[in-house]
């Protein structure tokens, strides 16, 4: 087990390696440099940006400046932001902390529908309950987030204006009041729940497979024919077999969560970062763009981590490969 | 004994494979709702294909300032947008583009996930070790900023391009599944009959490996079809899919990020996403019921 | 005349372990196996499961890599070649599988089944191949019609028949029975050999013949090795092997057919126990320090067994 957790780790590291490369690569590729983040003085001739830039090193070869890139960004500095003249990760900081909520809010609901609507399917499959939660998930499996997260605010945003249609937090309110946390938990329930209303349906789909897998195998059977109750069945066998590979998905969880994040923060503008990843690709602001690209590809490379090592815990066969 | 048992003079031969078209066909006319759902996926598509065939994108994209934001009415069918565009005529040209490049974007992934799956699972070893390495990092990336960050930074960007890019993040998580097919497929002891028969390597993976892993193909096909579209309108929606000249689903969704329209202008915005949903839906219904048909297990009746 | 001749065969697996997946060991699935087979004869490999008598028989074929040794077919070293050098010979060593159901494959139609050899190595127009095919098929006992056929609307005895038609399409010299009839009804076993001895006659075949079955063995094969743990322990003619087995290992393996009549039940168990007991004591003469089986020793001018 540990041998695979380290294993898996080294992988990791050229990974991390190849990820910081490619994103480098593409901030290079991107129109202007460091100096557009800087103040400058618009007046300055060529002769005197040519100095700056040999002063900041943008004429050394590119693996020097990768080198330097890298390590600037392993200590957190990203450079500045053309657009709001500060460190790029001011910038992120608090957008990041919103994304963060928002993700576990969503997570919280997605497990919340999944786990009753999967073990009631599994339970009694084929039955009317059966048909009703398959045929749901049938429907959210071929439903695209924003088309469904709209319908959502257009609904219950705007139509019955039961919630905020936008932001993260009303401005009105102070903040370390209790106002403020119940106007944050308001903010955030629209965007999780249409999330997780969509993508609750692999989960539950997921759950009613296995229980309905496990149901009839030999160790079920045996615990039935010594008399155990179908309950205790249900509690002792079947789901904690059921559960662990459900478990397993949570850092794929994730990693769908950050990529889903751009749209439905941009839904709902919701002053998280997939909002000011897509608001500084339009700004052109590309050293923001750069360390949340760079931050979110860390990230899901952490849930992929996180999501094979629990499942090499679970099932220790995938641990050979 | 079972020595010639069949050699009665009236014997119909007839051209069943164990899961070949006839089945899935059966088993679509079975199901109800995937029969249901692919006569009006036909129905859309050749309207649709019939009708922008006789209509003028240049005249559909024209601005009129006069005619911003009308209601519905006998002259626009679905009103019109804030450049006074004709919704209806925007809703048949984008349908046609968003199918037609999630078709393309498809059936690209489908060739490179299919070549890079079979010589992987086949051969296995070294081969396998370096494309499971590059699928394992590609699938792990944030595939939709980086998507966005490529289609900025693009010198030159259309239709084709927006294609290839696509392309290039979305083949992996086929690969992937052709590979652990292949990977059990070339145990079976026909593979091994074709070696010791003196079949070549590619005979033997065009020929032999490649029918048996057809179903699981289609299957995928249809689904990445339908999900392909969603990804398609969703960054037009954002603003990073296809290119102004060539209006999409999403471009008529995306006009509803102005509070204005999503609020109070449904006809811009609610047909193009129930186009999607439906066409989404019947896409996936027909797949899943081509899934049931090929899992044999699932089989209905 | 010598038409196969292995000659110190080894064939190891690597095991894979420790942090950096390095190989750490070897299985020693075949380790040191030495036969020859005369044209037209058919020679057995019998032993248990993970003897490496299946292993030896796909070495020969190539369908498992030689760690070392030889295999001299016609004098031609077969471990040697590459890929592409052994072509030509394809031709002449063909393989039936174990496996009715998996080794035809299912997408395909018996026509195109039995003629993939054919298409490797002749140019034959589609009438002319059609008519070898129903030749072959008519051969094997099954309909001409059959050609429009998949694999499972067969039983599994046709589909094994089809396999040897498919195998017998580029008259081979040697045919490696990959235990050809142990996926099969008992009822159906003694028909596929008995037509598996009828094509030797006609064709003039050589069989190298792998099996579990003692009594299959005994039925089909002029001569026989006994393999035990990727080595050959006992190797000679038939009967003699029947009649007279030196080895324990041998010994065990005779014991170990059930007998049909009743009363001698009794004894049999009792010689079981016997050799049990025998096989405890007198292990040190059968087997080196490491298990491993000692190279054989001619004790008459056909009977070889493997002792100290």
């Amino acid at each position: 087990m540990w041998k695979f957790i380290l294993r898996r780790l080294l992988v990791m590291i050229p990974q991390l390696f190849l990820l910081s490369i490619i994103v480098f690569m593409m901030a290079k590729a991107m129109p202007g440099d460091a100096l557009s983040g800087q103040e400058i003085n618009p007046r300055a001739n060529p002769a005197e940006l040519d100095r700056i830039r040999e002063e900041l090193g943008l004429n050394d070869p590119w693996y020097q400046q990768y080198l330097r890139w890298a390590s600037n960004a392993v200590q957190g500095d990203f450079g500045i932001s053309y657009t709001h003249k500060t460190p790029v990760m001011d910038v992120i900081e608090d957008r990041l902390w919103n994304t963060v909520f928002l993700a576990l809010v969503t997570l919280i609901f997605t497990y919340m529908l999944a786990i009753p609507l999967g073990i009631l399917s599994g339970r009694y499959n084929d039955t009317w309950v059966d048909k009703t939660v398959t045929g749901y998930s049938y429907v959210g499996f071929g439903t695209p987030i924003f088309i469904f997260a709209l319908i959502m605010l257009f609904i219950f945003g705007f139509a019955l204006d039961w919630f905020p249609s936008g932001g993260s937090v009303d401005s009105k309110v102070d903040e370390g009041t209790f106002a403020y946390v119940v106007s944050k938990i308001n903010h955030l329930i629209l965007p999780a729940l249409s999330t997780a209303l969509i993508a609750t349906t692999s989960t539950i789909q997921y759950l009613r497979n296995e229980i309905i897998d496990n149901k009839i195998k030999d160790f079920v059977r045996t615990a039935r024919s010594k008399g155990v109750p179908e309950s205790k069945v249900y509690s002792r066998h079947i789901l904690r077999n059921s559960f662990l590979p459900i478990a397993a998905f949570l850092g794929y969880e994730i990693t769908g969560l950050i990529g889903g994040a751009v749209i439905i923060e941009t839904i709902f503008s919701y002053p998280g970062l997939g909002q000011l990843f897509l608001s500084s690709v339009s700004l052109r602001d590309f050293s923001v763009v750069t360390a949340i690209v760079m931050m979110t590809g860390f990230a899901t490379l952490l849930g992929t981590l996180l999501s094979d090592i629990i499942l090499s815990a679970v099932d220790p066969r995938i641990r050979i490969e | 004994m079972e020595m010639k048992v069949e050699t009665g003079k009236n014997i119909q031969v007839k051209d069943v494979s164990p899961s070949g078209m006839k089945i899935i066909w059966q088993e679509i006319k079975k199901d109800k709702l995937a029969m249901g759902s692919l006569i009006i996926l036909v129905a859309i598509l050749v309207f649709v294909y019939g009708a922008s065939f006789f209509m003028d994108a240049k005249e559909i994209a024209k601005v009129d300032f006069l005619s911003i934001y009308l209601e519905p009415s006998s002259d626009y069918w679905l009103g019109t947008d804030y450049g006074g565009r004709d919704v209806f005529g925007q809703l048949i040209i984008g349908t046609r583009n968003s199918f037609t490049i999630s078709l393309f974007i498809t059936l690209f992934t489908a060739i490179i996930g299919l070549t890079l799956g079979l010589l992987s699972g086949y051969f296995g070893g070294a081969t396998d070790n370096v494309i499971m390495r590059i699928i394992d990092f590609v699938i792990a990336l944030p595939q939709m900023m980086f998507i966005i960050v490529v289609v900025t930074i693009v010198p030159v960007f259309n239709v084709y391009v927006f294609i290839m890019i696509m392309t290039l993040f979305l083949w992996t998580g086929k690969a992937r599944l052709i590979r652990s097919k292949a990977l059990s497929e070339r145990e079976l002891d026909y593979i091994h009959a074709s070696k010791t028969l003196g079949t070549p390597h590619w005979k033997i993976i065009l020929f032999q490996l490649l029918p048996n892993v057809s179903s699981l193909i289609i299957v995928n096909f249809i689904l990445n079809l339908a999900g392909n579209i969603g990804l398609e309108s969703s960054l037009t929606f954002l603003g990073f899919g296809l290119p102004e000249s060539t209006p999409s689903l999403g471009t008529l969704i995306s006009y509803a990020r102005n509070p204005d329209v999503l609020e109070n202008k449904w006809w811009i915005w609610v047909p193009a996403s129930l186009m999607i949903l439906v066409l989404m839906l019947s896409i996936n219904f027909v797949g899943q019921a081509l899934k049931r048909a090929a899992d044999a297990r699932q089989r209905r009746g | 005349m010598t038409l196969l001749k292995v000659d110190n065969l080894k064939v190891h697996f690597p095991i894979r372990g420790g942090f950096f997946r390095s190989v750490v060991d070897h299985v020693k699935a075949v380790d040191g196996v030495s036969f020859e087979l005369q044209q037209g004869e058919t020679y057995g490999l019998v032993g248990e499961s993970g003897s490496g008598k299946s292993t030896t028989g796909k070495a020969v074929v190539k369908l498992n890599d030689v760690t070392s040794g030889q295999i001299l077919f016609e004098g031609r070293d077969l471990a040697a070649l590459s890929r592409k050098e052994i072509k030509p010979f394809r031709k002449d060593i063909q393989m039936i599988f174990q496996d009715p159901y998996s080794s035809l494959n299912p997408k395909k139609r018996v026509l195109d089944i039995i003629a993939e050899p054919l298409r490797n190595f002749e140019r034959l127009s589609p009438a002319e191949e059609k008519k070898i095919v129903q030749d072959f098929l008519d051969k094997v006992g099954l309909s001409p019609e059959s050609i429009h056929k998949y694999p499972h609307e067969f039983s599994g005895g046709q589909r094994q028949r089809i396999g040897i038609a498919r195998s017998l399409t580029l008259k081979p010299k040697l045919i490696i029975a990959d235990e050809p009839v142990s996926a099969l009804d008992v009822s159906v076993q003694a028909q596929v050999l008995n037509f598996l001895q009828d094509l030797q006659a006609e064709f003039n075949l050589t069989y190298l013949f792998v099996g579990h079955d003692l009594g299959v063995i005994r039925h089909m094969c002029d001569r026989m090795g006994v393999m035990y743990r990727g080595r050959l322990v006992e190797e000679g003619r038939s009967d003699e092997i029947y009649e007279n087995p030196q080895h324990i290992y041998t010994k065990r393996l005779i014991a170990a057919i059930p007998d049909l009549e009743p009363e001698v039940r009794g004894d049999k168990v009792k010689l079981r126990k016997k050799l049990t007991a025998e096989y405890e004591s007198s292990y040190s003469k059968f087997f080196d320090e490491n298990g491993r089986a000692y190279d054989l020793k001619p004790i008459s001018s056909t009977h070889r067994v493997a002792l100290l």
